[in-house]
């Protein structure tokens, strides 16, 4: 640090460091399992370059894990993501991306397709959950009255939206005893349905929504201050916390469908980041995305390998993992500001 | 020079600023006074371009809602303090509009340490906001409004959460802040130590200006009185300096040496 001058708010170096780490959870994530593959095969398989995998391990590898890390990796940062997002714009560091009735309207959705669905059910349960979700949201913003509403009572709206429509699920639920297992199992997440197909559809949208949300990652910081601060340093609050909301919705109705509730990654993930570099901005929200990606694809490594051959749910790993972790960096991050 | 012409201002149905008109010389500081509802805070919303508005404001003839280079700082009442965020990562957040979101050149990391040296928080610069005490936040609030390098700098009651000590060492600031021909305009509702620090003060109510002019003589104006439904008075040191207090009840003309 140069005399008479404060140290950077933020480092690039930062950023590589997330991408790192993801890069390296993917190849753990694509290596080890029931039959663990060697990394220099797998790199050599990836690149096109001669001596790779071949027979069942080079469609182990391309048509069984690799989807299922690409997808796990999308989903991990769409939740991260939209978390850090949804903190941001409400003022507050507990609100996750489910806050405004994404995962109930999911859930609702997702509850419709299995009663419904008779066997064409996977085909049909992402468009219900993600329809669920995505008009569970527009239905908080039409209940708060107007698409500019102040955060609080877009949040009060979101919690009644939410719990409207759980009510309406647990009565379907209970209509049709037959789908209480699997819409249990849908609710603790589950990346078991990854194929291309699912990745290709998933990836659109999340990719698009991430895209906005990096791009507006910077004008964000704005949110975390009143309105009047915000119009002083010539943003428009009102419209940035639109765009926010409207993409991080899009990424977390996208995540939810393609892999069911999974929980935790939207609060840790923001606040590991935040914790571990010690700073709030949202130009942390690219490393967000990839910390995200990289733990929810060591979660289903774990989830897919500590019971082997039988599978956890992997939102049981986030949690089981992610909060004690959670908790230490917490404390750390106390005794800092003591 | 700011000039306000015939501004308006509805919520509603309510019309909150009625025919407001006001010509502010630069590098002056003016206070708006009034009792609560009064229309102080919308008239600074309305100066950032919160609110929509009929009528001009206009600074060296520029339309501010069209000026988008104008640097207006605003110093908040109650500001919404983000929770594990840096005095130093806070304060640079003033350079936003100046240098870009997300941008910190150099040069702006000078401005930052400089300005917290003079708003004496060099050496707290990594302490988390939400940790500071009221007048280590007020300084905060100070140190990114001088960063931004406004032309105008509004401040909505810079010291109602304020022990005396840090209310002087507030306004000491701002008034080193307006020396260097910053355009200052404050609500206070100290109306004695408004005028002990603004060379004029505005008296509004219901939405209108009743009187705008020299401090010194607006403070012994039955128009300050009447603002206050008469519930106030006004005593003289013996210097000649004038204190306005609460009365009890309505008491007309209660002037006196204390």
């Amino acid at each position: 640090m140069k005399k008479n001058q404060i140290d950077r708010v933020w480092r690039w170096q930062i950023t590589a460091s997330a991408a790192a780490a993801l890069l390296i959870a993917c190849l753990l994530g694509v290596g080890f399992g029931p039959v663990n593959l060697n990394f220099g095969s797998i790199i050599r398989t990836l690149l096109g370059l001669p001596n790779g995998l071949e027979n069942e391990d080079r469609t182990l590898l391309l048509e069984l894990r690799l989807p299922r890390v690409v997808l796990g990796a999308l989903v991990g940062a769409a939740l991260a993501t939209s978390g850090a997002v949804y903190q941001s714009v409400f003022r507050n560091p507990l609100a996750d991306p489910y806050l405004l009735g994404a995962a109930s309207g999911a859930g609702l959705g997702a509850t419709i397709a299995i009663t419904n669905g008779g066997g064409n059910l996977h085909a049909l349960l992402p468009i219900f959950a993600f329809l669920g979700g995505v008009l569970a949201v527009a239905a908080t913003f039409l209940v708060a009255g107007r698409l500019f509403a102040d955060p609080s009572t877009l949040l009060l709206a979101g919690i009644a939206v939410g719990s409207f429509a759980t009510a309406f699920q647990t009565y379907l639920q209970q209509r049709n005893s037959a789908a209480l297992r699997p819409v249990y199992s849908w609710i603790l997440g589950e990346l078991t349905v990854a194929n291309w197909d699912v990745v290709k559809w998933a990836g659109f949208y999340i990719l698009i929504a991430l895209f906005v949300l990096i791009r507006i990652s910077k004008v964000l910081d704005a949110l975390m201050l009143s309105d009047e601060e915000a119009y002083s340093l010539g943003v428009s609050p009102q419209k940035i916390r639109f765009i926010a909301v409207a993409a991080a919705t899009l990424a977390t109705a996208t995540a939810v469908s393609a892999s069911g509730l999974i929980g935790f990654v939207g609060i840790v993930v923001p606040h590991l980041v935040r914790g571990l570099t010690k700073r709030a901005t949202n130009r942390s929200l690219l490393s967000i995305a990839f910390v995200g990606a990289a733990f929810l694809v060591i979660a289903d490594l774990g989830a897919r390998t500590l019971l082997s051959p039988a599978e956890l749910p992997i939102g049981v790993i986030t949690a089981f993992v992610g909060a004690p972790f959670f908790l230490f960096v917490l404390r750390a991050r106390n005794r800092g500001s003591q | 020079m700011i000039n306000i012409e015939n501004l308006s201002v509805r919520f509603d149905d309510a019309e909150v600023l009625q025919s407001i008109n006001l010509d502010i010389p630069e590098g002056t500081w003016s206070c708006l006074v009034g009792p609560n509802g009064a229309g102080k805070t919308t008239l600074l919303r309305t100066m950032l371009g919160m609110q929509p508005y009929s009528g001009s404001i206009k600074y060296n003839g520029r339309e501010i809602a069209k000026n988008k280079s104008l640097n207006i700082a605003f110093v908040p009442q109650r500001p919404s303090i983000p929770a594990a965020m840096s005095v130093a990562e806070y304060v640079m957040l003033g350079r936003a509009k100046l240098d870009g979101w997300g941008k910190e050149s150099a040069h702006s990391r000078n401005i930052v340490h400089e300005m917290l040296e003079a708003t004496q928080l060099l050496g707290m610069q990594g302490q988390l906001v939400n940790t500071l005490s009221g007048g280590e936040m007020q300084r905060v609030l100070i140190a990114r409004a001088l960063v931004q390098e406004p032309e105008v700098m509004l401040l909505d009651e810079p010291t109602s959460a304020l022990d005396l000590h840090h209310q002087i060492a507030v306004l000491n600031k701002v008034e080193e802040i307006k020396a260097t021909g910053v355009t200052i305009i404050s609500t206070m509702h100290d109306i004695t130590l408004g005028a002990m620090y603004a060379e004029r003060i505005i008296i509004m109510q219901s939405g209108r200006v009743l009187l705008d002019g020299e401090s010194q003589s607006v403070i012994h104006s039955p128009e300050l009185r009447s603002a206050f439904d008469d519930r106030i008075s006004v005593h003289l040191l013996e210097n000649g300096r004038p204190v306005i207090i609460a009365a009890k009840r309505a008491a007309g003309l209660e002037q006196g040496v204390i």
